[in-house]
């Protein structure tokens, strides 16, 4: 052990404050992750019936412009939202309890970047399908 | 004699310095990455008990309401009104912050609340990734242990922590927009639960 590490542990601090995200408040739900789905299926839908959505003063360009625009946000928050629970919620022992994990996330996240190039709702119910698998195993794991 | 009573004295003076030290400071250890890059994980830094008049800007040691210890920074005193975003206006006013960066979530936006009397609004310098008063609420004063004062581990980089004090504004952010010159605060419930 060299000389810098002896004194870094004879002079560490008892107490850790957190600077961190999740952590202190530990809450985690794929609500959020469906929520942004839905709306992604949504804006879908509005996207394929425009002409009857815009409103009077707008054009059919420019509602999809703007529904294009939403999707490609909401979309990326799904990967967000999928990402904290996949890396900061689920461990290595749920992992091996559910080995399809990886695989589901690595489908759903997929999915949701499929999501910012189509405007097929039937592109958006799979998203939300993906999810709710996710969401069926995570309820598990907090009942465990 | 005379040296035994000068050892006393001295033992007494050690005594009550190590007294008044941990009165006043106590060492804290830096972990995860929502105040980057002021602060960094692993870093080691002693805290000055209590808060300064002058406390907007502060990066403060505190407790949240779960009992966890936090380091977070003040960027709303009391009586302020706060509408946070993609930027943090105060009372109106845009706040200019060099030390915040990161992608905000849209979920994380809160709409114009106003401080109470004792009422601290704190955030990550990180925004993109930090737990803080937009989802815990604002804190109270005796919820904030003290200012972090100095960094004296890594001693490469030993010194004094980059607090904000002096607190700038861009224009009225309300300037051009139909309505109010500026916005009509709202006393928030019990907490910032609302997304505007």
């Amino acid at each position: 052990m060299n000389v810098a590490h002896t004194i870094e542990r004879l002079i560490r601090p008892r107490t850790t404050a957190y600077a961190h995200c999740d952590l202190p408040c530990g809450v985690y739900d794929p609500a959020q992750a469906r929520v942004e789905a839905e709306s992604v299926r949504a804006i879908q839908q509005r996207y394929q019936n425009a002409e009857q959505m815009k409103t009077a003063g707008q054009t059919v360009e420019d509602y999809r412009a703007r529904c294009l625009v939403i999707k490609e946000e909401r979309a990326d928050l799904v990967k967000h939202h999928l990402w904290v629970l996949w890396t900061d919620y689920f461990t290595p022992a749920h992992l091996e309890k559910y080995p399809q994990l990886h695989q589901l996330f690595w489908s759903a996240t997929k999915e949701a970047g499929l999501a910012k190039k189509s405007s097929d709702p039937e592109q958006g119910q799979k998203l939300l399908d993906a999810i709710a698998e996710i969401d069926k195993i995570f309820w598990e794991t907090k009942q465990a | 004699m005379a040296r035994r009573t000068l050892l006393m004295l001295g033992t007494c003076a050690a005594l009550l310095w190590v007294r008044y030290a941990r009165r006043t400071f106590r060492t804290i250890e830096v972990a995860g990455e929502s105040m980057s890059p002021a602060l960094r994980p692993g870093e080691f830094l002693l805290v000055r008990r209590g808060l300064p008049r002058e406390a907007a800007g502060r990066i403060v040691y505190l407790h949240a309401e779960s009992g966890r210890p936090l380091v977070k920074r003040i960027v709303g005193v009391p009586g302020e009104s706060l509408r946070v975003g993609d930027h943090v206006e105060v009372n109106g006013h845009t706040l200019v912050e060099d030390y915040a960066h990161g992608t905000v979530p849209a979920r994380s936006y809160r709409g114009v609340n106003q401080l109470g009397p004792d009422e601290y609004f704190v955030l990550g310098d990180n925004r993109g990734a930090s737990t803080d008063s937009r989802h815990f609420g604002p804190v109270g004063q005796d919820a904030i242990e003290g200012i972090v004062w100095l960094r004296y581990w890594p001693l490469a980089r030993l010194g004094p922590v980059a607090h904000s004090p002096r607190r700038r504004f861009k224009r009225l952010a309300t300037e051009g927009i139909d309505g109010p010159e500026t916005p009509v605060p709202l006393r928030h419930g019990e907490r910032f639960g609302t997304t505007s």
